[in-house]
């Protein structure tokens, strides 16, 4: 393990060396840049050697009675591979997204926080009991807060940072309980514990920690911190935050699974029901909101959903004996942890380079940027095939995996076949309407004419953004068209996670080839129109004019199609589960002046839950108000009560 | 070879999700006569009714004569001759029919599944189709606003009571006589609706039920 | 080698078939209609004209065409005609197919939004919308399908003994799949009553109206594309409605070829006698396809028990 602490050790003092020096702007940038690099390629190559990699482990007591240790397996592993891949290029993304030297304190404290938060993941992952992943998990979630709340002055980011903290508070709350029921009944920190538990006992610890870790994933219905939180953060945060933290509360479900080790069905089918609410909602609300950064996060509360279908056939298929559906489903899940990590993260970076460009977020004032940004359109257009699970991008290999344990699992019964045939048809619906909202943001945010003139000087990304987006739509599209190596890692960290789980590997390897050959030929296909197409316009005269307007002779780039009626027809077709509320000024007159019309799409898990736990809470707690007094005196009496009623019961 | 029963108890399936979807009058009153003719000629290609005699023959025909003639003949000649708007205006949208009929569709499978022990082999399909067919019957009596959507609402659910009696049953064709009557009852029913509908039609404005209930003190 | 020449032969015959369409609608109106090689005319004529760029567009909508006719032709590749082997098939293909179809469609509908104009914007609104809903209902066949059959190739569906068919245990429920997949072929190749590929008026097009800035080659490219498109789903549902594998390749090619002239016959049919649904019934018109569908594999589980 040493050359993986030596990794995270570098990271760190790359943070702190940011803190140090933040009077010399340039030269802390480049020093803790220099580190966090170097760390996180320490930290990816510790991952192949035999040493460090998994079955590495190592402990520590610490003040004599709590017991740290840190282990490395195959998960751990996987999970790795993101978190020392992703915040590196967010590192190098950032230094040019914030070169505003006169914020260099801001800047460092950022800088510094993300290594925290890098490092913290990282612990995260390799916990090796339950104690270090708790203590870890803090770690994380308070300074992802600080990330959160990086714009301070802005009164929106500050209730943003508020409702992160209340739900991963809330979170580790719940983690808290599931963990304290083991250590209850193992007397110890131990993993191992866990397995030894009785049956139902099982089933209460996981849904406590699937509560728990979920909130941090953002799984429908606790996912309402995500869309509030990525606007405010700076975007290479959200990218880190999106596409690399969220998936320590997969790695926390699945983890938990693993520990368990129930055979109960109910555990899968839970899973399958949250990923397919999450999925097709999350996907929903995606397409009725028109803010950038909020709309990519609510699609990163669809593809948890899209990896807990995933993961749900997996734990499905272990149950009920269907080896096929239970790997493939696993790998799918595992491997669309990796594949989101990459195009959530490339998507937020080009958000980031518009707002930077523009200080634009909603959808509807922007337009025609691909003209003057073309590295950060186009390789915006790569993250979003991908992440609409299109061929060759590579959501769409780990999307075929799920597809493919979701049609084995069809040889079920009853309810899971119900399920089974359910999660089919909400992946269908989520491919179609993540494909619909990605050609709204790219249509309308880069195609068409510019919605306003000053967005016709804006200027391309720097290179030190744009060298991170296309680093990563290289990456999705390798994936896309090379998905072997890939899809065989991912099976093998399957079938070191779960032992027990047989996988054709002649059908894993013939799958893998089968994609590859598909994505290859549509390139193919491709290359081939186009040497047609070239064939036929030699020689040929390439006149160019204005659109035509339908014998509309005047028409003004305000007539565009905007975001907002593009999405609106769709959207309210799903009525019940997203209210919709216009505000429409009419027209009275015959010669109408001027009409405002407008409309928002409200999410239901955040109604219902404002409407049945925080105002009947609050209620509650209005009413205990005469508690409070302000008087020193009268509180160290309540505490002095407390105390002695406390001893009373345990002493009675 | 394909196998009949099922393939008109599919036909009677589309023609009853047809019929949840459908929005104009007189597509559905062709939908029903298009049920009504599928549901008579069940028993015939069930196995252990397929012996009859010249009674049963007589006894089917008269059977698809007023199922899928008289009956939907009247329903065209009311449409026609009061004037009926064209349109159905539903209660309950059609997206929320259509996804009533996937649910009901569901509960008649469990509920079949459930009544397997009672159940003639090979009748699973068929009392699927029963339930569901009753179902949709019911729900478009309670969906539809107009008068007449609920007599074929009505018809529909004599079609799904029928049905049932045929997938309960290994008797020939003497059982049918209680629906025989119950069908006669129907047709009655029928043209009185056709009567006092006209006659409603001269007294008031419309034959919205809705409006009705400025009747009621 | 049959699969190449049943490939080959695909490619050819794919725009004389919309000639068909157009001559039953002819017939229904009492003309006597365009010849029926007018398509392969159209094709020819545009090919040699020369383009015209609107100057808001960018490289992605020359990327359009092409992307909509290389998908197109690739579900082409892996289809069995008349039950004759394809050129490609794997287990999984289906899935991989539907998404390239779906990669065409997003390169469709950005192309159209890259033009700027309004009415191009309201077209792509409408195909993005509908294609979700078709993509749904086929997904719901496939299930039907993986369950009659265990497969999840085309070939594995139309080839082989095992082949789908109604004389199969269930195959009474292939009745639902066929309308419900023939509905799903009109919404998906814009044709009535989804929308009508001879309206002159913008407003109420779909496809008509995102292909309105093209021009030359590339309107040739999607157009063909779009000929190949119909004649997939149109083979779709021809080879539901009867499996010729078991018959020699040239007596099934031309038998199935014959079924596929009826399915064109068809859809001429429902374009004369039907008129365009009204906007905001065209997601009820796909959503009882789904049901349709959905329908057929609940009944599957109910015959199979």
């Amino acid at each position: 393990m040493n050359y993986f602490f030596a990794a995270l050790g570098l990271v760190l003092t790359g943070g702190v060396a940011a803190l140090i020096f933040h009077r010399q702007f340039l030269f802390a940038k480049g020093f803790s840049l220099l580190l966090t690099v170097a760390g996180c390629a320490l930290g990816l190559a510790s991952l192949a050697l035999p040493s460090d990699g998994p079955a590495a482990d190592w402990s520590l007591t610490w003040l004599q009675i709590f017991p740290l240790s840190c282990s490395v397996d195959s998960l751990s592993a996987f999970f790795l591979v993101p978190i020392f891949l992703i915040c590196p290029l967010a590192a190098v993304y950032n230094i040019g997204y914030q070169d505003d030297a006169g914020a260099s304190l801001k800047t460092m404290v950022g800088v510094f926080f993300l290594n925290l938060l890098l490092v913290a993941m990282a612990l995260v992952v390799v916990a090796g009991n339950l104690l270090t992943l708790l203590l870890a998990w803090e770690v994380m979630s308070l300074s992802s807060f600080f990330l959160v709340l990086y714009d301070f002055k802005k009164e929106t980011t500050r209730k943003a940072a508020y409702l992160y903290l209340v739900f991963s508070q809330a979170g580790v709350l719940l983690i808290s309980a599931a963990f304290a029921i083991i250590f209850g009944s193992t007397g110890s920190f131990l993993f191992a514990g866990a397995a030894t538990l009785p049956a139902d006992i099982k089933l209460l610890v996981f849904f406590l920690a699937c509560a728990g870790f979920g909130s941090k994933a953002g799984v429908f219905p606790l996912h309402i911190w995500l869309p509030h939180a990525h606007p405010a953060a700076p975007s290479h945060i959200s990218a880190v935050l999106s596409g690399v933290m969220i998936k320590m509360g997969i790695y926390g479900i699945v983890r938990t699974y693993l520990l368990l080790g129930s055979q109960d069905p109910l555990i899968g089918q839970a899973v399958l029901v949250l990923g397919m609410a999450s999925g097709v909602l999350g996907v929903l609300y995606a397409l009725g909101k028109h803010d950038i950064k909020r709309l990519l996060a609510y699609h990163s509360v669809e593809n948890i959903g899209i990896i807990m279908i995933g993961l749900g056939l997996g734990m499905l298929g272990a149950t009920l004996g269907n080896p096929v559906m239970a790997g493939f489903g696993f790998a799918g899940g595992l491997l669309h942890v990796f594949n989101h990590s990459i195009f959530k993260s490339l998507l937020f970076m080009g958000a980031g380079a518009v707002v930077k460009a523009t200080g634009l977020l909603h959808v509807d004032d922007l337009g025609g940027l691909i003209k003057q940004m073309p590295v950060t359109g186009r390789s915006f257009i790569a993250g979003s095939v991908s992440i609409s699970g299109l061929p060759p991008g590579n959501g769409f290999i780990s999307e075929f995996l799920i597809y493919f344990a979701a049609f084995h699992g069809l040889s079920e019964t009853g309810a899971n076949l119900i399920l089974v045939m359910l999660a089919i048809i909400s992946l269908a619906v989520i491919g179609g309407l993540a494909a619909a909202c990605f050609t709204k943001v790219v249509g309308i945010v880069f195609l068409g004419e510019p919605r306003h003139e000053e967005l016709r000087s804006v200027g391309e990304a720097g290179s030190w953004m744009s060298l991170p987006m296309l680093l990563l739509a290289s990456f999705c599209l390798v994936i896309g068209v090379f998905p072997e190596p890939f899809i065989n890692a991912v099976f093998r960290t399957v079938a070191q996670m779960v032992p027990a789980l047989t996988v054709d590997h002649v059908l894993v390897a013939t799958v893998g080839t089968n994609l590859a050959w598909a994505s290859r030929l549509l390139l193919l296909m491709v290359l081939l129109i186009m040497a047609v197409r070239k064939a036929f316009s030699l020689r040929k005269e390439v006149a160019r004019g204005p659109t035509w307007g339908c014998g509309f002779t005047r028409p003004t780039v305000r007539m565009q199609y905007s975001g907002t009626s593009y999405a609106l027809s769709i959207v309210s077709f799903y009525r019940p589960f997203a209210r919709i509320r216009t505000i429409w000024s009419g027209i009275d007159t015959i010669f109408p002046k001027q009409a405002a019309y407008a409309s928002r799409v409200d999410d239901i898990a955040e109604i219902a839950l404002h409407r049945f736990l925080v105002s009947p809470v609050a209620f509650v707690l209005g009413k205990l108000r005469w508690i409070q007094h302000g008087h020193i005196q009268l509180y160290i009496g309540y505490i002095i009560g407390t105390i002695a009623v406390l001893l009373l019961i345990f002493f009675l | 070879m394909i196998n009949m029963t099922n393939t008109i108890l599919v036909i009677i399936l589309l023609s009853v999700l047809l019929s949840l979807a459908s929005n104009r009058l007189s597509a559905l009153v062709r939908i029903m006569a298009l049920q009504g003719v599928m549901v008579s000629l069940t028993p015939l290609f069930l196995e252990h009714h397929s012996n009859l005699g010249s009674g049963g023959l007589i006894f089917f025909q008269i059977m698809i004569l007023i199922k899928g003639l008289l009956i939907p003949g009247l329903l065209f000649m009311a449409v026609r001759k009061v004037s009926i708007t064209r349109e159905i205006e539903p209660l309950i949208g059609y997206h929320a029919s259509l996804f009533f009929g996937l649910v009901c569709i569901l509960l008649s499978g469990y509920i079949t599944s459930r009544l397997q022990v009672s159940l003639p082999a090979g009748h699973e399909l068929l009392l699927i189709t029963a339930i569901t067919t009753l179902a949709a019957g019911l729900f478009l009596m309670m969906g539809r606003t107009k008068a007449i959507t609920q007599v074929i609402g009505y018809l529909m659910l004599e079609n799904g009571i029928y049905l049932i009696g045929t997938a309960l049953t290994k008797q020939s064709h003497t059982l049918y006589v209680v629906e025989f009557g119950v069908l006669l009852d129907l047709l009655v029913g029928v043209m009185i609706m056709g009567i006092i509908l006209h006659n409603i039609n001269h007294a008031f404005d419309d034959v919205d039920t809705t409006l009705m209930r400025r009747l009621k003190d | 080698m049959e699969s190449i020449l049943s490939f080959g032969v695909a490619l050819l015959v794919a725009p004389l078939f919309p000639g068909i369409i157009l001559k039953v609608k002819a017939f229904f109106a009492g003309k006597k209609g365009p010849p029926l090689l007018i398509k392969y005319y159209t094709l020819v004529k545009l090919l040699r004209k020369g383009f015209v760029y609107s100057t808001s567009t960018s490289l992605v909508f020359r990327m359009g065409p092409i992307v909509v006719c290389a998908t197109a032709l690739m579900a082409l590749l892996f289809f069995p005609f008349g039950g004759v082997a394809p050129l490609l098939f794997f287990q999984g293909d289906v899935i991989v197919l539907f998404y390239v179809m779906g990669l065409g469609r997003f390169f469709m509908v950005i192309a159209a939004l890259d033009t700027a104009s309004p009415f191009e914007g309201m077209g792509a609104a409408r195909e993005a919308f509908f294609g979700t809903l078709a993509e749904a209902s086929i997904f719901t066949m496939l299930i039907l399908f993986y369950r009659m059959n265990g497969s999840l190739s085309l070939a594995g569906y139309f080839t082989g003994p095992e082949a789908i068919s109604q004389t199969a245990p269930a195959g009474a429920l292939l009745l639902l799949v066929i309308v419900a997949l023939f509905m799903v072929l009109l919404a998906e190749n814009s044709r009535v009553p989804v929308d009508d590929p001879a309206t002159h008026l913008e407003l109420t097009m779909i496809h008509e109206v995102m292909i309105l800035d093209h021009s030359g080659p590339d309107l040739a490219l999607i157009e063909y594309g779009s000929f190949c498109k119909l004649l997939f789903y149109a083979s779709f549902v021809a080879m539901l409605i009867y499996p010729f594998h078991q018959f020699g390749p040239v007596l099934a090619m031309a038998l199935f070829y014959g079924a596929v002239a009826l399915v064109y016959v068809a859809i001429g049919i429902t374009e004369s006698i039907m008129a365009r649904l009204k906007m905001n019934l065209v997601p009820k018109y796909i959503l009882t396809s789904f049901t349709l569908a959905f329908f057929a594999v609940i009944l599957s589980m109910g015959i199979s028990q």
